[in-house]
């Protein structure tokens, strides 16, 4: 086994690893109501806007070679996905209608301060770490995200069982979960491809890691965040 | 004409005012006087292939702090840039740097061979500084050294046409041959516009227009301190 085929294995682990935490069995055990899935699905759209910040940030440190495959996988979220015929921000604003919500609902709202911390948090690495540690922090949440490896689905199907389930929305109306579905398992796969380029000793081993770790960590506190804000909504 | 269409028009008019009297300064008089022998355009040649690789780390820093609609105009600068455009037969920025090369006389090897200068380091540390800024000041910062090479704004000609212009006159290599200097000249006439569609929207306020000036100033000096070391190191050469 390679240096980098082990350290897959660990981050699938850490992927699967996630949703058996406490954060969050707390953020699914949180049943859904029409005002509870407008809260997540804003809030989700400022998700989006962080990941667009970092992926940029991670871009702006990485080597050449890197900054053209994170551009490409720009292209889909921030410019049109042919999947979906639009840019990803404009698909979960789109996705909003099924649930009453309209754009002005989108611009107009704040970030709950315990995510503004997780926003900040994942900035501060995109922005202050290595290179391969803030490119692993910004992929590990597409990783945990891929269906192919999270045993049970990843984030957004599960999400969109939940509204499916509970609210009795069936998950291809949930256009931007169904499309991360899909979109998440091709990105975490080829953004998977940089680490046999660029993990050749334990230290870069490391480095990935560590943007793992801590990723993951803010990951957990985000998800427990959000079930906690989601719990007080009637 | 509204105040806020004056405000605008001060603001770009004070832009491409400063973008212009960087070729007064004393560090582009240096380096524009000089005669490039062969050996100096080589080594030119590959600092600035050293000099597009930081812009692409500021302008994705950049993007990464603006707002969203920003971020796609940025994108899309990129793709020239970073990708190329195959449709339209063109290459992206660093490939067409080392090409340029190939007519000077460098091979591949020779860029990743050659280190940056020293000076080079330090300007480059500076305007990565500078783009991790609050965003209207660093967007002025990696955007006013795209008005400051347009032909269009710039009275007697970019800094891409008048290195062309010297190449050519002590060289004897033709500007079209200069293929990443020749891709600048056009190029960075559509790119200067990207600061004034971005000024129109969010330079609303007097503190916007000042963060506006104050990234485009600061860029300008970084630009004349390396434009310096840059001359400092084609002199040193025979």
């Amino acid at each position: 086994m390679t240096i980098v085929d082990e350290l897959l294995d660990t981050l699938d682990k850490m992927a699967n690893d996630q949703f058996e935490s406490q954060e969050f069995h707390s953020f699914f055990s949180v049943p859904l109501n029409i005002n509870r899935a407008r809260f997540y699905v804003i809030q989700n759209a400022l998700y989006t806007n962080n990941r667009r910040d970092c992926w940029a940030y991670v871009q702006g440190s990485a080597p050449l070679e890197v900054k053209r495959v994170i551009w490409e996988h720009e292209s889909d979220e921030l410019i049109n996905d042919p999947r979906a015929g639009m840019d990803h921000y404009s698909l979960t604003v789109k996705q909003g209608e099924v649930i009453g919500l309209n754009p002005e609902d989108f611009e107009r709202a704040e970030i709950p301060p315990m995510v503004r911390s997780c926003f900040y948090a994942w900035h501060h690495i995109a922005l202050r770490g290595h290179w391969l540690t803030a490119y692993t922090a910004s992929h590990m949440l597409e990783r945990r995200n891929n269906g192919k490896i999270v045993k049970g689905g990843g984030m957004s199907f599960r999400v969109g069982k939940k509204f499916e389930n509970e609210l009795g929305i069936n998950l291809k109306r949930m256009i931007s979960l169904d499309v991360h579905v899909v979109a998440d398992t091709e990105h975490s796969e080829n953004i998977s491809e940089m680490f046999q380029r660029y993990v050749k000793t334990p230290e870069d081993h490391q480095l990935v890691l560590q943007g793992a770790r801590d990723s993951m960590a803010i990951d957990r506190a985000y998800r427990g965040a959000l079930g906690y804000y989601m719990e007080r909504i009637a | 004409m509204s105040s806020s269409e004056q405000d605008l028009k001060q603001l770009w008019d004070e832009v491409v005012d400063l973008a212009n009297r960087q070729y007064g300064s004393a560090p582009f008089k240096r380096l524009l006087s000089l005669k490039f022998s062969r050996e100096r355009a080589q080594q030119y040649s590959i600092q600035m292939a050293y000099y597009v690789g930081n812009r692409r780390d500021c302008w994705a820093f950049v993007q990464g702090s603006s707002p969203l609609d920003v971020k796609q105009l940025i994108w899309e600068h990129e793709r020239d840039e970073l990708i190329g455009n195959e449709s339209e037969g063109k290459q992206d920025h660093i490939t067409l740097a080392v090409k340029e090369g190939e007519v000077l006389g460098l091979t591949a090897k020779a860029f990743d061979q050659t280190g940056c200068i020293e000076g080079g380091v330090v300007c480059f540390s500076a305007w990565i500084r500078l783009a991790q800024r609050p965003w209207l000041e660093a967007i002025a910062a990696s955007a006013i050294l795209e008005v400051r090479n347009s032909a269009e704004l710039i009275e007697g000609g970019s800094l891409s046409r008048r290195i062309g212009g010297i190449f050519e006159r002590d060289l004897g290599i033709p500007l079209r041959k200069q293929m990443n200097n020749a891709e600048h000249v056009v190029m960075d006439v559509e790119h200067a516009h990207l600061l004034m569609k971005v000024a129109r929207k969010y330079a609303t306020t007097e503190a916007n227009r000042q963060a506006i000036i104050n990234g485009a100033k600061e860029s300008l000096l970084i630009d004349r301190v390396y434009r310096n070391h840059l001359a400092e190191m084609l002199e040193a050469l025979p």
